[in-house]
């Protein structure tokens, strides 16, 4: 491998992993908070991403600045997190905390496949492809290699903002504290007052809305196509898994590690490239079950 | 002199399969007093607790705090109102410090506050250290509450109880857990903590060296009902109650 693929291999599994973090610290924090493995969390990075790419389409065929297309994205992820996970949690999940796993991953699971016919009814099963953020920021060269601004320098940058923002949140302001209190005992928690139902229901728009803005920042790199969502809640479960359930920081190694897996993979091993992300999870939970960062049986998130 | 009746039980039952935890329970509590409630295990002393606490809902009868019926509200509810309860195990939240639990339990009962802000700038933080100043741990206030011996995490937990500002406070055997030795230190912390705050008290006791001290008066349960109710004096030395409830422990 010659120096310049070696660093084209770093430089696509970066933009990869950064992608893939945001979809899976959003279900690793819903899972932290409320136990339940939310299948469903790739439609809202499917949603994310359709939301984005068709209304930038329409918009900027109207001659609007290419520009519009990051608030866009930021919008969407926020709608798709209110509107399509809002109603998912307080309707549904928020009836079955108290069940079995099996039946909570059954659930989730055909809310996945009703949103996955949501997304064929609205926007058909013709891929789009938007890439005017893309095109917006221009290209970078590093060692000789030129690279699109967008993968190299903005994605890495939204997932490290969004892994601090995430950790300042959690540990040092009083929401957060409040959700790491129901998350460390939901009875106590009520016993003090505390609306452990909203602490769920906000949590859920988070999780669901960090899926959806992964989905729109991937837009701009990838045609929107039917399918995707389920590519996704498999890679994030890895990486959830890899990381240890319940884990931030731990999602952000396990992305990094998995993405630059892949992206070499591609390279150097084309067949492997779908196979490498769960060599990696089984080689990880064969020596640690609990994952890279998990701990046996205390929660945390 | 009528003193203002703070909570109402009328005619509470509850049965758990077979069983009568609670039958025709009659109680009024009054504004300012310190209740305890004694009575053999499996007499329903802690059921009527979580009746009043919002924890089960009576098969018949109801619940008044303050003149409003109140039977039916959740916990969260009725800690907005101003009933608290203390557990026989402290209900703490372990991973974080003592202060941190203070002002998390502060929070959720404060209406206005900014879901953004900084735990250390929070304005409610000085009435909180003042919670732990009158339960005499105010030394701890920033070691994590999973490092406490259990006579501290008692005090912690009134504090926390007292942070969200009840008008009347249920705790489940206060001194439960903590060294023989240390209890009376502890339970006198508590005592002047409450009376402090002007917090009416209903309390579970099995020790009635404690009751004794701290009640200043007593209702009797047995089968899910009140047998007797007076001053300790009186209802501590009745005959029926050495024989049925404090047995050998006399």
């Amino acid at each position: 491998m010659n120096p310049q693929l070696f660093a084209l291999a770093i430089f696509d599994g970066i933009a990869y992993a950064a992608l893939v973090f945001l979809v899976a610290v959003g279900l690793t924090l819903i899972f932290g908070v409320l136990r339940v493995l939310n299948v469903a969390h790739g439609s809202f990075y499917a949603m994310g991403a359709y939301a984005t790419a068709s209304v930038g389409a329409a918009i900027f065929a109207a001659g609007y600045s290419p520009w519009l297309a990051f608030p866009l994205m930021l919008v969407a992820a926020v709608l798709v997190g209110v509107i399509v996970g809002g109603p998912i949690e307080k309707l549904l999940l928020s009836r079955i905390y108290e069940m079995e796993e099996v039946l909570q991953i059954l659930v989730t699971f055909a809310v996945f496949m009703i949103l996955e016919d949501v997304q064929r009814l609205i926007w058909g099963a013709q891929p789009f492809f938007e890439a005017s953020a893309l095109m917006a920021l221009g290209n970078v060269e590093v060692f000789g290699i030129t690279y699109t601004a967008y993968q190299l320098i903005l994605l890495p940058a939204v997932a490290v903002s969004v892994l601090i923002g995430l950790r300042l949140f959690l540990r040092r302001t009083l929401s957060g504290k409040l959700i790491l209190a129901v998350t460390e005992d939901r009875e106590a928690a009520t016993s003090i007052g505390i609306n452990a139902e909203r602490v769920y229901l906000v949590t859920f728009i988070v999780g669901a809305s960090l899926a959806a803005f992964g989905g729109a920042l991937a837009s701009a790199t990838t045609s929107v196509q039917p399918g995707m969502g389920a590519d996704m809640i498999v890679l994030s479960f890895a990486v959830v898994a890899t990381a240890g359930l319940g884990q931030i920081e731990g999602a952000a190694l396990a992305a990094l590690l998995i993405g630059l897996g892949r992206s070499f993979a591609i390279y150097l091993w084309p067949e492997l490239e779908v196979l490498i992300p769960y060599l990696i999870m089984l080689l990880v939970l064969l020596i640690r079950p609990e994952g890279l960062f998990g701990k046996s049986r205390t929660r945390k998130i | 002199m009528t003193e203002r009746v703070l909570l109402e039980a009328k005619g509470l039952e509850i049965r758990f399969g077979g069983v009568v935890a609670a039958q025709d329970i009659n109680i009024q509590i009054h504004e300012g007093h310190n209740l305890a409630i004694i009575g053999p295990n499996g007499a329903g002393k802690t059921t009527f607790l979580n009746i009043c606490t919002g924890y089960l809902k009576p098969h018949k009868g109801k619940v008044f705090f303050d003149g409003k019926d109140v039977t039916r509200l959740q916990p969260r509810h009725l800690v907005r109102r101003g009933v608290a309860r203390a557990f026989q195990i402290p209900q703490l939240f372990t991973e974080h410090s003592v202060l941190e639990n203070l002002l998390i339990a502060g929070a959720a009962q404060s209406r206005r506050w900014s879901p953004f802000r900084p735990l250390h700038q929070i304005p409610e933080r000085k009435a909180m250290l003042h919670l732990l100043d009158m339960v005499k741990c105010s030394h701890i206030a920033d070691r994590p509450v999973s490092e406490l011996p259990e006579g501290q995490r008692k005090l912690v937990d009134i504090a926390i109880a007292l942070a969200l500002k009840p008008k009347l406070l249920f705790m489940d055997e206060p001194t439960s857990g903590v060294a023989s030795s240390e209890k009376f230190e502890v339970l006198d912390i508590i005592a002047e903590a409450l009376t402090e705050a002007k917090v009416t008290s209903v309390f579970v006791e099995h020790d009635m060296g404690i009751v004794d001290r701290f009640a200043d008066e007593v209702a009797v349960w047995n089968r899910g009902e009140v047998l007797f109710r007076g001053p300790p004096d009186d209802v501590l030395n009745h005959p029926d109650v050495i024989r049925d409830v404090i047995g050998e422990e006399v």
